[in-house]
């Protein structure tokens, strides 16, 4: 009773205050973001200038071979302005590259320079074969000139014999790949969701303190552990509508919503009473930031990590949003395991738990911090 | 209802106290008073009697409860009402009320019944972010009485408020204490300490210096003079004049047979006047 009553209490008041529209906001504009600003896919079409300095049929073979990557396409003709100069170019596009044919060696190198991009030019050498000159930017790595050079001067047969001999062995089967969209789902959600109930969660303590209703609750005969929990149940709450806000409208109804449900619950709680415990050291807002930045801080590291899978040592494994990521997206992977998420969220329940003790003897020490 | 023996407290945990070896007894139905200025250690001492701040050294009893082994409960029989209002700014009177009443196992009071007994009738249902400060601090005045509490803290009641009001609030605790609440009143207002309290103790620098009625105390610290002003042959003279020396006794007879009196006046000392004689400290 006592308990629903909180609760009730900490409904009307994040209603009728800023931090709960917010959240709410924040999360839409977050929705908005994923929806129309990530594409589906990244595509990311290479550009090149090329000239052909070849006999005109020479030509015609080349960008034949170019077109055969797209058929039906023809090529379109562009003007590119650099340096004061404009240049008539021809534009190829396939899937991966964007081809500008231009008239001289000339216009490939100054746009080469201008634009940043890889230039080539085709001739023939004294015995009738292609003959690649690249001009490259200098921060290509050693590999990438390294298999030029192989393209380029071992025969196309070798190559596609060894292409041919080479045994591909699928470790796992059945693995369906995310969408670059979907992709970016879990650290939205993990920083928006579960961890803004850090932020929210001290904000509304911190408030709190300055009407000093703290105190008047703490002559009732309703314990402090009551109270804090009614705060950690409006944010799980508000947690939970603003992480389904960001999530459905993208995966529509193809995931484990129970789940989903389950790990936001659990890691809001943990995040939620995180910011109670650094609330709990803090008389206001301004005396907590400095800790509350660093929190952010840390946590985010694992967003990094997520995003570049070859940089994943072994400490930031041990960040809690390091389990929060991977957890979503075992999720919402076609194929993903769902005893991960289980056991993190079993986690940060427990870890949760052990938090909220502590808490629960720091607000019962310090109501008039 | 309250005991406190030996009663140390330091913010620091060191030797820097903030009350000393505090002691005393209030007794069931007992107005109290808790006197001195700012940082003498009222607000101290009360935090320890009200569960507050934890208690460091000294054994501590209130309403029956020990406070080294605070049990929730007893709360049911407590109200506090603090000097700094403290109410919900984004609810309105009543929700406020409304949402305390649900704290405690005991019987409540009817918000709106409290709420018309400080003159809040007709604000009920505005948010207390519009209300002023002493509409404030009646809230929070009126919402200790939401448990029918029997041992009731009050820490600078009438502050901020104007003279209407205040007597409405000492009329609700004179009421209160009639029904045999026990009052443990926290001031630095003489006046209001004077006219309401059984007993006073005065503390300053965390030390209790006395303890005693405020009649005893003018009693023993006032002078016994008569301040006389009279008309004699048109002319308007003044005299003091003491109430136990015979000559003086005689004197004051004549005038007031003989002459018209204008004003006179006994020399009694107010409460004030007697802490700075105790204690040499004024109270600001």
């Amino acid at each position: 009773m006592k308990l629903w009553s909180s609760f009730k209490k900490e409904l009307i008041l994040a209603s009728r205050g800023f931090y709960f529209y917010v959240e709410l906001g924040f999360a839409i504009v977050l929705m908005l973001v994923v929806l129309l600003a990530i594409p589906e896919n990244f595509r990311t079409r290479t550009v090149e200038y090329l000239h052909l300095d070849l006999p005109s049929q020479g030509q015609e073979l080349f960008i034949d071979a170019l077109l055969e990557e797209d058929p039906g396409s023809s090529p379109e003709t562009v003007e590119l302005e650099t340096g004061g100069n404009i240049y008539e170019a021809r534009l190829i596009q396939t899937e991966e590259q964007e081809i500008y044919l231009l008239d001289s060696e000339e216009a490939v190198r100054e746009l080469a320079d201008s634009e940043r991009n890889p230039g080539i030019v085709v001739t023939l050498d004294s015995q009738n074969r292609l003959f690649y000159r690249y001009y490259l930017q200098g921060y290509e790595s050693a590999r990438l000139k390294n298999l030029l050079s192989i393209v380029f001067n071992e025969s196309s047969e070798v190559l596609q014999q060894r292409l041919e001999q080479q045994e591909v062995r699928a470790l796992t089967t059945g693995f369906e790949p995310l969408s670059d969209r979907e992709n970016t789902l879990p650290p939205i959600v993990a920083f928006s969701g579960s961890l803004m109930g850090m932020f929210v969660m001290a904000a509304y303590i911190f408030l709190d303190k300055k009407e000093g209703v703290i105190e008047a609750y703490a002559v009732t005969s309703s314990s402090i552990g009551i109270y804090i929990l009614s705060k950690v149940f409006v944010l799980l709450l508000t947690t939970l509508i603003s992480g389904l806000i960001i999530i459905m409208p993208v995966m529509g109804f193809t995931i484990n919503y129970g789940l989903v449900i389950l790990l936001l619950l659990a890691t809001g709680f943990f995040a939620s009473v995180v910011g109670l415990l650094v609330a709990s050291f803090h008389d206001n807002m301004t005396k907590a930031f400095g800790v509350i930045y660093l929190l952010f801080f840390i946590l985010m590291v694992p967003g990094i990590a997520y995003f570049i899978p070859g940089w994943d040592p072994f400490w930031v494994r041990l960040i809690p949003t390091y389990p929060i990521l991977q957890a979503f997206r075992e999720i919402i992977l076609p194929a993903g395991d769902i005893s991960y998420p289980l056991y993190t969220s079993a986690g940060f329940l427990a870890a949760g738990a052990a938090l909220f003790v502590l808490t629960d003897i720091r607000f019962k020490r310090t109501l008039r911090v | 209802m309250i005991k406190v023996k030996g009663l140390y407290h330091s913010y620091l945990r060191n030797n820097d106290y903030a009350v000393r070896d505090v002691n005393f007894e209030v007794g069931e139905g007992e107005i109290f008073g808790f006197l001195g200025p700012s940082g003498a250690g009222k607000s101290t001492t009360q935090g320890i009697l009200t569960g507050l701040l934890q208690l460091q050294k000294g054994d501590v009893t209130v309403a029956g409860y020990d406070i080294k082994k605070l049990k929730r409960k007893m709360f049911n029989r407590i109200g506090m009402s603090f000097e700094q209002s403290n109410v919900y700014s984004k609810m309105t009177a009543r929700e406020n009320l409304n949402f305390y009443r649900r704290l405690f196992d005991v019987e409540t009071r009817d918000p709106d019944e409290l709420l018309d007994l400080v003159g809040l009738k007709g604000k009920e249902n505005i948010r207390t972010e519009e209300f002023s400060k002493g509409m404030k601090h009646r809230l929070t005045f009126a919402r200790s009485m939401i448990n029918n509490p029997t041992m009731w803290f009050l820490d600078e009641p009438t502050t901020g408020l104007d003279p209407a009001i205040a007597a409405v609030i000492k009329d609700i605790i004179k009421d209160r204490n009639r029904e045999g609440v026990t009052v443990f009143l926290t001031t630095h207002n003489m006046f209001i300490a004077e006219e309401l309290c059984d007993r006073v103790a005065f503390i300053v620098d965390g030390v209790i210096k006395l303890i005693d009625s405020p009649r005893n105390l003018r009693l023993q610290y006032g002078e016994k003079l008569v301040e006389v002003e009279y008309s004699h042959n048109g002319q308007v003279k003044k005299d003091c004049l003491s109430t136990i020396i015979d000559k003086d006794k005689d004197k004051l007879e004549k005038i007031i047979r003989e002459n018209e009196i204008i004003t006179m006046h006994t020399k009694e000392a107010n409460l004030e006047q007697i802490f700075i004689k105790v204690t040499g400290r004024g109270l600001a």
